[in-house]
């Protein structure tokens, strides 16, 4: 099973959960907002709002909602700012595929999860079928 | 004969002291011992008094924070009944469709575009057309400050709808920050009109216009050519 990197010296900024369409629109907001506070450019900004926007419409769609955790640290020592989502909905049935160009289970465009991996600079998934699924991504200032 | 009769006294006084407790405890918070009489005894009535009195004040506390807090959870309902309406409201306010020019209709998009708002959006702009008869849209998303998958999805779809009624479709107002999004994600919009901004969005629609009005122009002068004939 792949581990998630994690660090206790990380700094957690906050925890939200998702259940709502609305949910989805505020919580970007706040990511945007954490992302300016760590002083990223423009591009990086909206690099990190719209994979954690994939991320949690996916949460949201299939997901039936979960819990986003928002830290900083530092991360093979740059400055880095961390997103998990977690859900405990069915799981991902096959990752490979699920991390595909163009494939959905659903009705969305197949971009979602391979699109937030090229946003991100480290894109990590763990998920268990009828478990749920956890997505780290990390945006290095 | 005074023992005997002071014994009775003191009994009927404890029996005073039982008789206010039970009734405070029964809820009447106004009973008072209140005895005259200065003796061993009347320290411990005084001290109960005093403890009906903290109690009493309690309870009134209580009381006006409980009503406090009920007035508060009924205004913050009121509240949320009105932003429940404003948002109603807005969802109808933020797609506004208008008539720019000859044949040209824009459509500014500020905000988020979250799937019923798109609807909404989308429903308003095919209707314009088929109104207004143009044959030229431009959608302005200047103001959406997250362009995702499923955004990027309402758009297409939109698009490909008015194509469908005859309508050409321009998208414009996307950032850089937006455009390196969107080819990061892997979206594919070439087969969109995009323009950089609105500006651009309206010279390039004039000069379809235009085209086309010298198409028209022209098959007039052929009917007329062929009269003269």
């Amino acid at each position: 099973m792949l581990q998630l990197t994690s660090d206790n010296n990380w700094k957690k900024l906050g925890e939200h959960h998702v259940n709502s369409e609305h949910d989805i629109v505020s919580v970007r907001q706040l990511i945007r907002y954490y992302a300016k506070e760590m002083n990223m450019g423009i591009i990086d900004q909206t690099r990190i709002t719209t994979a954690v926007s994939e991320l949690l419409r996916n949460m949201y769609n299939y997901g039936g909602g979960g819990e986003v955790h928002v830290e900083t640290g530092l991360v093979d020592e740059k400055q880095t700012l961390i997103v998990t989502c977690i859900d405990e909905g069915p799981g991902i049935e096959d990752l490979e595929l699920a991390m595909s160009d163009g494939y959905t289970s659903g009705k969305g465009m197949g971009y979602g999860l391979p699109g937030a991996k090229r946003l991100v600079d480290r894109f990590e998934i763990k998920s268990e079928r009828n478990k749920g699924t956890t997505v780290r991504i990390m945006k290095w200032k | 004969m005074s023992e005997k009769n002071n014994i009775d006294q003191k009994k009927d006084r404890i029996d005073h002291i039982e008789n206010v407790l039970a009734s405070v405890a029964a809820g009447d918070i106004d009973a008072r011992i209140n005895s005259d009489i200065e003796d061993d005894l009347s320290g411990i009535e005084a001290a109960i008094d005093l403890l009906i009195d903290d109690l009493t004040d309690e309870l009134k506390q209580r009381e006006k924070m409980q009503k406090e807090v009920e007035d508060k959870l009924v205004k913050i309902q009121e509240q949320q009944k009105v932003i429940f309406q404003q948002q109603s409201d807005l969802l109808e306010l933020s797609s506004p469709v208008s008539k720019v020019w000859d044949n040209v209709l824009i459509l500014p998009v500020i905000g988020t575009l979250d799937s019923q708002r798109t609807q909404v959006m989308m429903e308003n702009l095919l209707e314009k057309i088929v109104e207004t008869g143009c044959t030229i849209a431009i959608l302005d998303i200047t103001g959406v400050p997250t362009v995702d998958t499923q955004v990027a999805n309402h758009l297409l779809k939109t698009v490909t709808s008015a194509r469908l009624l005859g309508a050409e479709c321009i998208i414009s107002g996307i950032s850089p920050a937006i455009a390196q999004t969107i080819v990061h994600l892997g979206i594919d919009l070439s087969s969109i009109k995009t323009k950089a901004t609105l500006q651009d969005a309206m010279i390039y629609a004039m000069k379809q216009n235009k085209r086309s009005e010298n198409v028209k122009l022209q098959s007039l002068f052929t009917d007329y050519d062929k009269r003269e004939e």
